[in-house]
């Protein structure tokens, strides 16, 4: 006692003495929101988080990535497993403001449904997982495991991978898929099938749930950042081709005007332009349930008058479901007595709604750029498009085959 | 399972970590964040609500760790995998004891110091740093002091550093030739706080014991260091020292040091009577182990 009575006499007098070196001091009040810069998967993200917003959350709740599991959110069960620079650790135990420049894995990061990382391969194989909710963990985890040390010897998992638990007693068949990886790559694990490896884009930085992604109030107006395309394989590659009766030049006359164009769009508004072929614009879907508003920056890079043809990078993000870029071409072509357009668009998603899958997507995306060749056809022959509106959960549901719908829905019901 | 809202500051030295901790103490109370391994739990669990989070982590002069004048220094910032990883053998005890800490995933961010510091009463590293006789640095507003690890922990999860005080690092003796250790311990999974376990440190010259040190932990409040030298010696005089042998023969020595110990209450995990015979069992069996593995390290 007679210590720490010593140092309280001390301490007031200290004080003065030694000030705090504000410059080299992070500090963040307890309501304070910070911008929190990091790696996710080999890309640059951005979250605004309170002190007290753990990196499990952040992940989940800030950037889409939920495929990192919550479980008991203090440290017992191991479904948040991540890796941060290089070790496999808890999301639930660290901060989120703790790691500003950290590079951060997620089990997102390991391998994409096509093109599955040799553990994830494996897991499938021997029927590792049988409610999948630690899945992750264990994916992650083991990845952390045979990365140090890929020789190991199948005794040594049972215990080395002891920190995520498997309520469903999965754990022979989760031994007996690490062990064949371990078996079949014993000079190295392959690498990560889904992390870029260079630096992308600079992302959008995505708020948290509070913050929505359609309030006019919200826009920035200071215009838009460059838009750089992620070099990976696109999430969805749509090719439309479609024979309208409107003339090219007719056509034309539409597409070089960006607000008409926008008006051909469903669901799509311009909301700012800030010249030089930038604008801040925003799209509504609806699909059944399924509301997404995505607010984001349209950069026109190119329009070819010859050969009439436009070609636009896209890069919006929905409050919770994810982020969307996309590279748009849209040329027309003389074709019998109107035209025929084409539309290419390579659309890359990330967060929840990259889950949604590959043919939903297509068929969603396909959706749209019919009714906008539809309402580009009847603009150029000088017909008004139909009201400006979302595509509405009726038309979708006609025109997408209902088992897709009906799989959604599953889906979504499952993750909530 | 959200903790509760608390400010976070990150200062770039050590100096300003100990005006930050004065600053928090008289503004709601500050608590030192390293790993985070122990605290974040208590934190989620809103079993506690400092006002402000001091991390540390990013103090350069923390991070460091040196082998130098007969010791490995460990800084307050390292994590125990970089130990378990880069450090592996330097102090044989210590390597012996940090796979049990939690789980891998565990280690990749928790503290040797923060461990010490946090000084649960089952926890692996007080007991290894109370057996090896470590001394801990620690800084406070008024400078520094050194402190012995049998005087540092003082009750459960209880040590003498006062709130504006941290653990700046660990000074750990290396091993002298013709040493020996053991470390065991029984938890209920792989990973999960210890039941009963046992660090154990033997010296030998020319095949006879001249140190044996038992530390226990998790069967009491704090680590229970005990000198079984005159014991070790007469075992060895009556049976040689055959590891087998040898056990059997220290298990009166070591039943009679589990009932010393084992002060724990006990609960639906074990009885205090299972807790004693963990210790004697443990005791004798690593006692055994560490003298033979002393002699090995003799002859060299």
């Amino acid at each position: 006692m007679s210590t720490l009575h010593r140092l309280k006499q001390t301490v007031s007098t200290r004080i003065q003495q030694r000030p705090v070196t504000q410059a080299a001091t992070s500090r963040i009040a307890p309501d304070e929101t910070v911008p929190v810069n990091f790696t996710v998967n080999g890309r640059p993200a951005t979250v605004h988080v309170a002190p007290r917003v753990t990196l499990s959350d952040a992940l989940r709740d800030h950037l889409g990535l939920t495929g990192t599991h919550i479980g008991c959110e203090h440290g017992v069960c191991g479904m948040c497993t991540v890796l941060v620079d290089g070790d496999a650790a808890r999301a639930c135990l660290l901060l989120a403001c703790q790691l500003d420049s950290a590079e951060i894995m997620t089990v997102e990061g390991l391998g994409k449904p096509e093109d599955l990382h040799p553990l994830q391969a494996s897991f499938g194989k021997h029927h590792a997982l049988q409610c999948g909710f630690c899945t992750p963990g264990q994916l992650m985890s083991a990845y952390d495991l045979l990365d140090k040390d890929p020789g190991i010897g199948r005794d040594e998992l049972p215990e080395q991978l002891s920190g995520v638990l498997c309520r469903c007693t999965g754990y022979r068949n989760i031994v007996d898929a690490v062990a064949e990886v371990a078996e079949t790559h014993p000079n190295g694990l392959p690498a990560p099938r889904n992390c870029a490896a260079t630096e992308l884009l600079p992302r959008a930085s995505v708020g948290g749930p509070s913050r929505s992604a359609v309030g006019v109030d919200e826009v920035d107006l200071e215009g838009i950042a460059e838009i750089r395309m992620p070099q990976a394989e696109p999430t969805v590659s749509i090719a439309v081709h479609q024979q309208v009766r409107a003339e090219p030049q007719q056509l034309w006359s539409v597409m070089s005007d960006t607000e008409r164009l926008a008006r051909c769009l469903p669901g799509a508004e311009l909301v700012v332009d800030f010249g030089n072929d930038r604008y801040k614009g925003r799209v509504q879907v609806a699909l059944g349930p399924v509301k997404l508003a995505f607010l984001g920056d349209i950069h026109v890079v190119e329009r070819d008058e010859t050969t009439h043809t436009i070609r636009a990078l896209v890069q919006a993000a929905d409050a919770s479901s994810g982020n969307v870029q996309a590279e748009v071409v849209v040329a027309v072509d003389a074709a019998g007595s109107g035209s025929a357009v084409r539309a290419d668009a390579r659309v890359h998603m990330t967060g929840r709604i990259a889950q949604f899958g590959r043919s939903l997507a297509s068929d969603v995306s396909k959706d749209m750029f019919g009714q906008f060749t539809a309402a580009l056809d009847a603009m150029a022959r000088g017909e008004e498009p139909a009201e400006v509106k979302p595509p509405s959960a009726l038309a979708m549901t006609l025109r997408i085959p209902a088992a897709r719908v009906r799989a959604l829905l599953n889906r979504i019901r499952g993750r909530n | 399972m959200k903790p509760a809202p608390f400010g976070y500051v990150r200062p770039a030295e050590v100096g300003d970590a100990v005006a930050e901790l004065v600053r928090a103490d008289q503004e709601g109370g500050g608590k030192v964040l390293a790993g985070g391994q122990s605290l974040m739990p208590v934190l989620a669990m809103r079993l506690g609500r400092p006002a402000t989070l001091v991390d540390i982590t990013r103090i350069a002069e923390l991070q460091q760790v040196q082998v130098a004048d007969g010791e490995l220094r460990i800084g307050a910032a390292v994590r125990q995998r970089r130990i378990e990883r880069d450090f592996g053998g330097v102090v044989p005890l210590l390597s012996r004891a940090l796979p049990w800490i939690g789980h891998r995933e565990i280690r990749s961010r928790g503290t040797v110091c923060g461990s010490l510091a946090h000084a649960d009463p089952s926890s692996e590293l007080p007991a290894v740093a109370t057996c090896l006789g470590a001394t801990l640095d620690v800084i406070g507003p008024y400078g520094k002091r050194s402190v012995p690890a049998a005087e540092f922990f003082t009750a459960a999860m209880t040590t003498v550093l006062a709130p504006v005080e941290l653990v700046a690092s660990v000074r750990v003796p290396l091993p002298s030739s013709g040493s020996g250790f053991g470390f065991a311990e029984v938890a209920r999974r792989h990973g999960d706080f210890a039941l009963a376990g046992v660090a154990v440190s033997v010296t030998s010259r020319e095949g006879v014991p001249r140190s044996a040190v038992v530390t226990a932990f998790g069967v009491s409040d704090k680590p229970q260091r005990r000198d079984l030298t005159r014991q070790v010696v007469a075992a060895v005089n009556a049976v040689g020292p055959a590891p087998e042998a040898l056990t059997s023969q220290l298990v009166a020595a070591t039943e009679e040091l589990a009932d010393e110990v084992v002060t724990t209450e006990g609960d639906s995990s074990g009885s205090p009577a299972y807790r004693r015979r963990l210790i004697s069992a443990l005791g004798a069996r690593e006692l055994a182990r560490a003298f033979n593995s002393s002699m090995e390290r003799s002859t060299r």
